[in-house]
């Protein structure tokens, strides 16, 4: 296994865009405000929020990928891709929670709310961690990998659900791109989130090979491991 | 002539089921029980609701609750014979397609399920709803939610039944499996029964939006369940 520049320079790109694109939110993006007058400071998140969120949808396509591929060829390193592919998922869904929650509580005066968005984005988070669990309750590992590979195809499904249903009920969760005549951003600001998303999805895919990397030099020193015991 | 083999194997995997049930009727049995004791939680989650509190409010939910805890235990029960009795071996060795397997587990699992359902929704009725008004849609609207999210849960509940009876923790598995998975029809589910359960106007139309719903998820979900159940069950 050669190592992977193009992960390295990722990782260091998506880190240099995300930490211009905090500064770019604070110092050039300007801020909304409440019919008050008041600056909402708390809509600085969005920079943060949107970012790990859209990545977490983005990457859980290939749970779903790689659980098919898998299927298909039954050649382990699918299984181990997808694997990887739901960890990173978990990594950015968690943060989506963590900020979720944080600017529910400053914009809507509560911590949580039942409302379309959130319930489901609660039961994507649940069906990710329910992934982990079923396959550290398997110990056969060919069942271990055909049953998570079902199981993470049937997952995704509450992704796109999840994604949509904002535009298909009635949510207050705020739909920024296109949803209507209040949505849209001002061209500073867009520049701002856009440079924040490509960096969190070079970081995304950075986390995945780098993880895959490792993951496959631990299998191979394992290998190794039992040819010497041999 | 390859159909009506498919069907022949079909049936005699049904009676299989159905023939073992009518013999140690376990399962009906087992669910059948589970939903009165959750009754008897529910009375105790309604002890101090007091008497003006009106129980259709809440009814859908509650019914739907013991029907998503019930179903969970009829499946677990149903996969837990086949792998025991080593009955799922000796399917798969047997020249039986695959998707026959799958579309007689579903067809008994369903028609179990069914079953307690509409045993215990009267049960239901008579202990929390005496004395109120009716329903305020007809009945039978009810019996179309029942059918709908029934098939859903099913279907999906076979293929991932199958999946965790192979697994170390078996129903507890299953449930962290199988309640997230089906949230959206059973969210469908209770709007449906509780358009179906208040009456009023255009609650038809909220009932029958519900049950489109429903519906897809049925669609969908089956399939996809249909489709993955030739790779689960050969492992």
């Amino acid at each position: 296994m050669k190592r992977n520049p193009l992960a390295e320079i990722m990782l260091g790109l998506g880190g240099l865009l995300t930490t211009a694109a905090f500064f770019m939110a604070f110092f050039w993006a300007p801020g909304t405000s409440y019919p008050d007058g008041r600056v909402d400071f708390a809509q600085k998140i969005f920079y943060f929020h949107v970012p790990v969120a859209e990545a977490s949808f983005l990457v859980f396509i290939f749970t779903a990928f790689y659980g098919i591929r898998f299927l298909m060829t039954r050649e382990r390193i699918y299984d181990t891709k997808a694997r990887i592919a739901t960890e990173v998922t978990l990594f950015f869904v968690l943060l989506t929670m963590a900020t979720g929650i944080l600017w529910t509580r400053v914009e809507w005066g509560v911590w949580w709310q039942w409302e379309p968005r959130l319930t489901t984005y609660f039961i994507l988070t649940l069906l990710v961690i329910a992934y982990f669990v079923l396959r550290n309750s398997v110990e056969d590992e060919e069942k271990r990998a055909v049953y998570a590979s079902a199981f993470g195809i049937l997952a995704f499904i509450d992704a796109p659900i999840s994604f949509f249903i904002t535009r298909w009920l009635n949510s207050i969760h705020p739909i920024v791109f296109g949803g209507g005549e209040s949505s849209g951003l001002e061209t500073s600001m867009l520049i701002t989130f856009i440079v924040a998303q490509v960096g969190m999805l070079m970081l995304g895919y950075a986390f995945y090979q780098l993880r895959l990397r490792e993951e496959e030099l631990r299998e191979r020193l394992e290998a190794l491991k039992i040819e010497i015991g041999d | 002539m390859a159909k009506s083999n498919s069907w022949r194997q079909f049936k005699a995997i049904l009676r299989k089921d159905l023939v073992m049930e009518l013999r140690t009727k376990e399962m009906i049995t087992s669910m059948g029980l589970y939903a009165l004791l959750t009754m008897v939680v529910y009375q105790i989650a309604l002890a101090e609701a007091g008497d003006s509190f009106d129980v259709r409010l809440v009814m859908p939910g509650l019914i739907w609750v013991a029907f998503i805890f019930m179903s969970m235990l009829g499946l677990n029960r149903s996969f837990v014979h086949e792998k025991d009795q080593g009955c799922i071996d000796a399917l798969l060795l047997s020249p039986v397609d695959r998707p026959v397997i799958f579309f007689a587990k579903f067809a008994g699992n369903l028609l179990f399920l069914m079953v307690v359902e509409l045993l215990s929704l009267p049960v239901f009725s008579f202990l929390f709803l005496q004395g109120r008004v009716g329903f305020g849609n007809p009945v039978w609207l009810i019996g179309v939610v029942l059918l709908g999210a029934s098939i859903g849960i099913s279907g999906v509940g076979t293929l991932l039944a199958t999946m965790t009876v192979n697994t170390k923790g078996k129903d507890v598995m299953l449930a962290v499996l199988f309640v997230p998975i089906m949230y959206p029809l059973l969210r469908a589910a209770v709007g449906a029964t509780f358009a179906a359960v208040i009456g009023g106007p255009g609650t038809v139309t909220t009932f029958w939006l519900y049950m489109a719903w429903v519906a897809a998820f049925d669609v969908i979900m089956v399939a996809i369940a249909y489709a993955l159940y030739e790779f689960v069950i050969g492992v």
